[in-house]
């Protein structure tokens, strides 16, 4: 890899696998054995909040440490104890208990001091070295509840849509009848024909905005200000690569999916497939990285082209007319051939051998911050987003089985299989197991690690017709829904 | 602590046979009769001296049931030692040997050491297995053969010893490729020499006993 941050520099946090997993150093020493590759799952004496199963295995010798990382735990979000006076303050309190739903705002207020469990899962894959995807499994949790902190009270607050500045007095309008009008917009759905009774007291309009969008902002946030710290603290310590970074939250009966990178996480209920994230790849992202490179061309260097081409331009093609791409095309036109094309292009390779700048096979993600291209002084990370692409799933419109769950799994599990092929082998697996064993979900996801690893046959390992297992680090989380039935 | 070698080892056989008693005996000292069923491959280490030479033991613990046999197979890759074991007190552990051993000869490598182990020796009075059974069958296949109790610890520490010892005589012998991790056998960070002055030495390291030092 590019980067090479002080090496002198001590660890943020020890190498190790995930905490949940509660293995000794001399496990973690067996387990890292490239040539048998043993599947390491939950001990039994050990349980994750709703009875999650985890199972994962380390690569084939691609590097010496399984560079996924993982951690699960249940978070309490509770607002902050004399904080900044970022929540509405108690004269509006006051005055909003004197409305005729009184009865309810006092509930409220006895619950402000309780705190909303927050339920989270994570998954990270590293490359270039270890150290950000262990940084992001031990903190990315702190950023997170240190978002929510912030907002926890409005999200409580269900009835009443967040107030757009915070600490200003709602009651513009008469305060009943501006509640009535939101709650009313709200159920009539947007584009309702005005009625001629409602008074047009507004002076402009405003936009409407979701408590699930404040969630989705702050996991958004959370993504941004880790990565801030990666690059703060690299200073001070050695915090090497960068990681992809998948995680689910579940908060007040809803799941949060936020991705950055090339993890996947589906839903599978009653054997149908939900996709709850999509990749960020050098393909997925064409358009945004050769926007960006064509914007502010010195980030090439002089020494890529931020256009795309069906191959590689040879010299003696100068002149002719060949088929390309700009950042604003999905579709291929001519060009005529210049000099500035014969330089290597922003992106090249295809599926899994895509590249940015021939280095890097993965968009989105945390850390970074250090690398370049080889043998330049290019650098990578102006390229690379840290935001997450969230998706929400409402846990409470669904009446889950045993059988329905989230998967959220690396690349390694998801680059030898498809979404089909993880559906059947879950519905076929679950099924077979007691429903009252702790364990099934566990099990479950040994047996995906184990469909994707494959046995290992004379020439290397080998899954099912025969096609070539992962020789990727492949974890795999496998979270049923049911418990989310109790919620809400 | 540094070691002159590590070997790995692999410990087989029937749900319930007492692996994983017999790995806790080893590595903790301690008897827990009650314990969860290993699902998938549990690890235990252990440092050992074999001729004044640190030697650091690895040893994967795996699931018995047959629906694990596919999932654990590729485990016996790389492994230099396996204790293959059945129970004293159960026939049906000691018939499935066969199907044991010819799964271990067929992923290991061919040098790989198998010790064969009856346990449970101290439940004399629910023996089903005659002592020169486990014996006719260790000299039929060219195992090296011991009765054990993961319970009262008798033979246990000499079970994992012999093993190491027998690993080492071949090492000695030139029929290992030491520098070929497949074989099961790391050399360690730094050889370490010296005789045991510091105390860590012999801390953990188990002294040296005769084979058939007879308390079952
Ligand atoms: N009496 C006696 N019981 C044993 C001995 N070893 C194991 N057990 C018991 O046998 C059962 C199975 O042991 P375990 O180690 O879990 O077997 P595994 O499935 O092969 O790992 C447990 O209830 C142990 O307490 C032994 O040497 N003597
Ligand atoms: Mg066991």
């Amino acid at each position: 890899g590019g980067g090479c941050g002080g090496s002198d520099l001590p660890l943020r946090f020890p190498y190790g696998r995930p905490e949940f997993l509660g293995l000794s150093q001399d496990e973690v020493e067996c387990s890292a054995d490239h040539i048998a590759r043993p599947i390491l799952i939950l001990k039994e004496t050990r349980r994750l909040p709703w009875a999650t199963g985890y199972a994962e295995v380390i690569n084939a010798g691609k590097s010496t440490h399984n560079e996924d990382q993982a951690s699960c735990e249940v978070l309490t979000v509770k607002k902050k104890a004399g904080a900044i006076t970022s929540t509405p303050n108690r004269n509006s309190t006051k005055r909003r208990s004197s409305l005729p739903n009184g009865e309810g705002l006092q509930l409220k207020e006895n619950a402000e001091s309780e705190g909303v469990s927050c339920h989270y899962w994570s998954l990270f894959d590293g490359h270039a070295g270890s150290g950000a995807a262990v940084v992001a499994s031990r903190l990315l949790q702190h950023h997170i509840t240190e978002q929510l902190q912030d907002i926890v009270e409005i999200l409580k607050n269900s009835a009443v849509l967040p107030p757009t500045c915070l600490g200003e007095e709602p009651e513009t309008t008469p305060a009943n009848s501006r509640t009535l009008t939101r709650a009313a917009s709200l159920r009539s759905g947007v584009g309702a024909p005005g009625s001629p009774s409602t008074p047009p007291t507004r002076f402009f309009t405003e936009k409407k905005i979701p408590h699930e969008c404040l969630v989705i902002g702050a996991l958004e946030s959370a993504f941004k200000e880790m990565d801030l710290q990666i690059e703060r603290e690299r200073s001070s310590y050695n915090i090497s690569g960068g990681c992809t970074a998948l995680i689910v939250v579940c908060l007040l009966g809803k799941l949060y999916v936020a991705n950055a990178g090339d993890s996947r996480a589906i839903i599978i209920r009653n054997g149908e497939i939900i996709p709850m994230s999509s990749e960020f790849t050098p393909e997925t992202e064409r358009q945004r990285l050769q926007y960006l490179a064509f914007m502010q061309p010195h980030l090439l260097g002089n020494e890529f082209t931020h256009l795309e081409f069906p191959r590689r331009v040879q010299r003696k093609e100068l002149g002719k007319k060949m088929l390309y791409r700009d950042f604003n095309m999905t579709g291929w036109a001519y060009k005529t051939i210049e000099d500035d094309d014969l330089k290597f292009p922003l992106i090249y390779g295809e599926g899994k051998k895509a590249r940015v700048m021939a280095t890097i096979g993965v968009t989105r993600g945390l850390g970074d911050h250090d690398l370049k291209v080889h043998d330049s002084n290019i650098y990578i990370k102006p390229f690379l987003s840290s935001a997450p692409e969230v998706r929400v799933y409402d846990l409470s419109k669904y009446e889950h089985g045993a059988d329905d769950v989230l998967i959220l799994a690396t690349d390694g599990l998801w680059d030898v299989l498809s979404n089909e092929e993880v559906a059947e082998a879950i519905t076929q697996f679950l099924p077979n197991c007691d429903p009252d064993d702790p364990h099934r979900y566990t099990l479950a996801a040994q047996d995906l690690v184990m469909r994707a690893r494959g046995v290992l046959k004379d020439r290397g390992w080998r899954i099912s017709n025969d096609r070539l297992g992962s020789g990727d680090d492949i974890s795999v989380y496998v979270i049923p829904l049911i418990h989310g039935n109790k919620l809400s | 602590m540094t070691y002159a070698y590590l070997f790995k080892y692999i410990i087989i056989g029937d749900t319930g046979v007492g692996k994983s008693c017999l790995l806790l005996q080893f590595t903790d000292k301690r008897f827990q009769p009650v314990h969860d069923l290993t699902i998938g491959v549990e690890f235990g280490a252990r440092m050992v001296n074999i001729d004044g030479k640190q030697i650091k033991l690895q040893i994967w613990d795996t699931a018995g049931q047959e629906s694990f046999r596919s999932i654990t197979r590729s485990y016996y890759r790389g492994a230099a030692g396996a204790l293959l074991v059945y129970d004293i007190t159960r026939r049906e552990t000691f018939n499935h040997l066969t199907s044991w051993l010819e799964d271990a000869r067929q992923h290991s490598s061919s040098n790989m050491v198998i010790m064969l182990i009856g346990n449970k020796s101290d439940l004399e009075s629910r023996r089903d297995v005659k002592r020169e059974e486990g014996e006719a069958f260790a000299r039929e296949h060219g195992l090296i053969f011991m009765e054990t109790s993961a319970k009262t610890a008798c033979n246990v520490e000499e079970a994992f010893i012999n093993t190491a010892k027998e690993i080492y005589r071949k090492i000695q012998q030139g029929l290992f490729d030491v520098h070929n991790e497949a074989n099961g056998i790391k050399i360690g960070p730094q050889q370490c020499i010296s005789t045991s002055v510091g105390p860590s030495a012999s801390q953990r390291s188990s002294s040296e006993i005769g084979s058939n030092s007879g308390c079952c």
